[in-house]
């Protein structure tokens, strides 16, 4: 079984260790006597202490050890990740000093805010100003209002995501040419790949792409009877009006001026209020049910709560139980791919710092372990 | 087989792992679109078309020599031509075989159809975006958000697989879908929701664990800096500015040179930074200095392009898309062996072509029209700035 040690505290270089631990490594999460600052963090709205760390956790071990201990850890595992920047290492407990000394079998993975080098180096962050910094930010927003920040933990995820796979790439290259792998990854790199269109844009052309770039090219979201429905012709190509004319049963969208983006654009006031006025009647399940049969792409516009009663999720058995300390257990997304390949179920989050302490250092610092 | 975004980005960082790609694509549809240097780079473009008697056989005969077989069609397609998972692992047992669908390839929404933008308000993030007021809502800001998501897990889950089956011999199928992948983006939000936490909604621009976490109006057009400080930073925030209140934030910033603003907060250990657009990322030292941007050949010069989403696109080599059948005799040559007879009579039969060379554009839209629309913030065809990048970082 391949090992990582994970040295992260907070977001940051949190779920590479989450995404190891779903293809069947052990991992090992280093935590100070007082726990992951993340353990204390509650949601951007209040409320839910713990539950990012739990979902950001799943699947690893937490061990609470000296340096010395550390040392010896890292030379028995394939990866060590952690964030060792100013800003990391400030929120870790762990130096820089010490990073240098940590001598994994394959990877040393270092996942920071800004990267380790380049004049922003020493910055500090948090999620808002990487996706501020990233450039996904200032496209993020309506036409006339402000740009807006993503969902909460977008760059923590997209970096984490990137780097899991950074990962897998540089074992399996330190393997073939029998050299160790540094890596220096930054969120903001990984956010910023999300925007390669516009970047290509302004350097072929020229162009700032702003906000809403899409505006006026589809309506995005209807108001049904109850909540709203996503349907937007242009943006998604099956979408034809005249199968939306016909779907609502308005014939007047299905006249040539709202035919192409363009001419909605010009035509847009009278093309909202069509628009509005035939998704009023049915209720949003109704109308995604009804879009099935004229196979037609409209999504349903989901909250957080939807999702648990989702029949798609439920068939996928996505949801997967997780036990809080004394409250019971509660539902958290798994693993965002099926795979066919047989597969362990993963450990739960771990419930307290150090809970495997003993175990993790019988297993891996004792003579007789393989591997 | 791929199409659209989500398997493209996945495949074309697997191009930038050093693997071989070849595209398969009909080229008796869906052409005349400019190949997308960001999505094609690297590949190996084979226009084959399913639909004449002996492609799918074609097919099947180039998936029995390929590692990593992956398509983002729905399974009817796939079933129709004898190309889904069950048929090529009959022929090829070890394959990894992905499916990269809408909503998975299980379950009663299988078969319907999804693209990335109803990916993401399906799966709860276009709520989590905008203005608080609830009256509408929001999407992320680029039209392939849940796409490149889902081909960056997908990139995970093959190479996860490809050591699974060094260490087992065996193969498997990924079944990964846009809805998923994006209810996994947000899944801490989730997590938190089951913890507790009020049902996440729009926020615009809050946090409850910080004070002050809101973008302001700098100076010039569409410039702002997003600032994130708690209860103890305040004081500093103040000192720092020379402001006397909180409330003379907006008034301050609103005067100020939205980079320098940053950086002096930045020195005092204050979370900011400017709201970066396009122009600010090509020409951002800091992810030139980090060797962000690789270089390619485009029309007689030479334009950056960002690599993989790891970084270091400066030691990625990059080469210019080809056309749909541009790759036909070597791909089919090196994979297969066929000789320039055997190919010749697949040319004939159509199962394999070409599609020419074509730069057709769709009718562009007066610049100054988008900018009123507020698609645009700005334009200079003119503007050398990402030029002087090359030149002080070569």
């Amino acid at each position: 079984m391949k090992r990582a040690l994970d040295l992260s505290a907070g977001v940051i270089a949190a779920y590479p260790g989450k995404m190891l631990s779903e293809a069947g490594w052990d991992v090992v999460k280093v935590e100070s006597v007082g726990g992951d600052p993340l353990r204390r963090q509650a949601s951007r709205m209040g409320g839910g202490t713990g539950g990012a760390f739990a979902y950001l956790n799943h699947g690893k071990r937490s061990i609470i050890t000296d340096e010395a201990q550390l040392l010896q850890l890292a030379e028995q595992s394939d990866v060590v990740v952690g964030d060792f920047s100013t800003q990391g290492c400030q929120t870790s407990g762990l130096s820089r000093a010490l990073m240098q000394r940590l001598a994994p079998q394959h990877v040393l993975c270092s996942l920071s805010a800004f990267g380790l080098t380049g004049p922003k180096s020493e910055w500090c962050s948090s999620e808002m100003i990487l996706q501020a910094a990233s450039g996904m930010m200032f496209v993020t927003g309506e036409a006339d209002g402000p740009p807006m920040q993503l969902p909460a933990y977008a760059s923590a995820m997209t970096g984490g995501t990137v780097a899991a796979s950074a990962i897998l790439a540089a074992v399996r290259s330190s393997k073939q040419s029998g050299k160790k792998i540094v890596l220096d990854l930054a969120l903001v790199e990984a956010l910023t790949s999300l925007v390669h269109v516009q970047v290509d844009s302004y350097i072929e052309r020229g162009e700032v792409a702003r906000r809403e770039q899409y505006v006026k090219q589809a309506l995005r979201t209807v108001p049904a009877a109850d909540g709203y429905i996503y349907c937007a012709p242009g943006a998604v190509s099956n979408v034809r009006m005249e199968g939306i004319a016909h779907l609502v049963g308005e014939s007047r969208l299905a006249e040539e001026r709202f035919q192409t983006a363009e001419g909605r654009m010009q035509n847009w006031n009278e093309y909202v209020d069509l628009m509005v006025s035939s998704f009023a009647n049915r209720t949003a399940g109704e109308w995604f049910q009804l879009a099935e049969e004229h196979h037609l792409t409209l999504a349903l516009v989901q909250t957080v709560d939807e999702l648990f009663k989702c029949p798609q999720l439920q068939s996928r058995q996505l949801m997967r139980s997780v036990s809080v300390g004394g409250r019971g257990t509660v539902e958290i997304p798994g693993r965002p791919y099926r795979s066919s390949a047989s597969c362990d179920e993963p450990r739960q989050a771990p419930a307290r710092p150090g809970e495997h302490t003993d175990a993790v250092l019988k297993e891996w610092l004792s003579e007789d372990a393989d591997g | 087989m791929e199409q659209a975004a989500a398997l493209p980005f996945a495949t074309r960082h697997l191009v930038d792992l050093g693997a071989e790609v070849i595209r398969v694509q009909s080229h008796n549809r869906g052409a005349g679109a400019p190949p997308d240097r960001n999505y094609q780079r690297n590949k190996l473009m084979l226009g084959l078309d399913l639909s004449r008697d002996g492609g799918p056989e074609l097919f099947r005969d180039l998936a029995a020599s390929c590692d990593v077989v992956a398509h983002n069609f729905t399974p009817r397609v796939m079933e129709k031509y004898g190309i889904d998972w069950q048929s090529i692992k009959a022929i090829h047992p070890a394959v990894i075989y992905c499916s990269l669908t809408g909503f998975g390839a299980t379950g009663p929404w299988s078969n319907r159809p999804l693209f990335g933008p109803g990916a993401e308000a399906v799966s709860g993030q276009n709520l989590m975006i905008g203005e608080s007021d609830g009256v509408s809502t929001g999407r992320p800001g680029t039209i392939t958000y849940a796409d490149n998501i889902c081909g960056l897990n997908l990139v995970f889950a093959i190479l996860a697989a490809l050591d699974h089956r060094e260490e087992t011999g065996e193969g498997q199928h990924i079944d990964i879908s846009l809805y998923e992948t994006g209810v996994c983006q947000i899944g801490a939000a989730i997590s938190e929701f089951s913890f507790g936490a009020p049902l996440p909604g729009p926020a615009a621009n809050s946090d409850i664990n910080y004070v002050v976490h809101d973008v302001f109006p700098s100076k010039g057009r569409d410039k702002c800096v997003a600032i994130a400080i708690g209860e103890d930073q305040l004081a500093l925030l103040m000192g720092t500015l020379g402001i006397e209140s909180v409330d003379q934030l907006e008034r301050t910033i609103c005067e100020s040179d939205g980079d320098l603003i940053a950086d002096r907060l930045q020195g005092a250990g204050i979370c900011a930074s400017i709201v970066s657009d396009a122009s600010d990322i090509a020409t951002s030292s800091q992810l030139w200095e980090r060797h962000y941007f690789g270089a390619i050949d485009e029309s007689s010069r030479s334009l950056p392009l960002p690599g993989p989403a790891w970084g270091g696109g400066r030691q990625t080599q990059m080469v210019k898309p080809h056309q749909v059948g541009a790759d036909n005799r070597q791909v089919l040559s090196d994979l297969l062996q066929l000789t320039d007879e055997q190919i010749g009579s697949f040319y004939e039969a159509g199962v394999i072509g070409e599609v020419a060379d074509s730069s057709r554009r769709g009718r562009q839209i007066p610049v100054q029209l988008r900018i009123d629309r507020g698609e645009l913030s700005r334009t200079d065809p003119t503007r050398t700035d990402w030029e002087d990048m090359i030149v002080r970082y070569p």
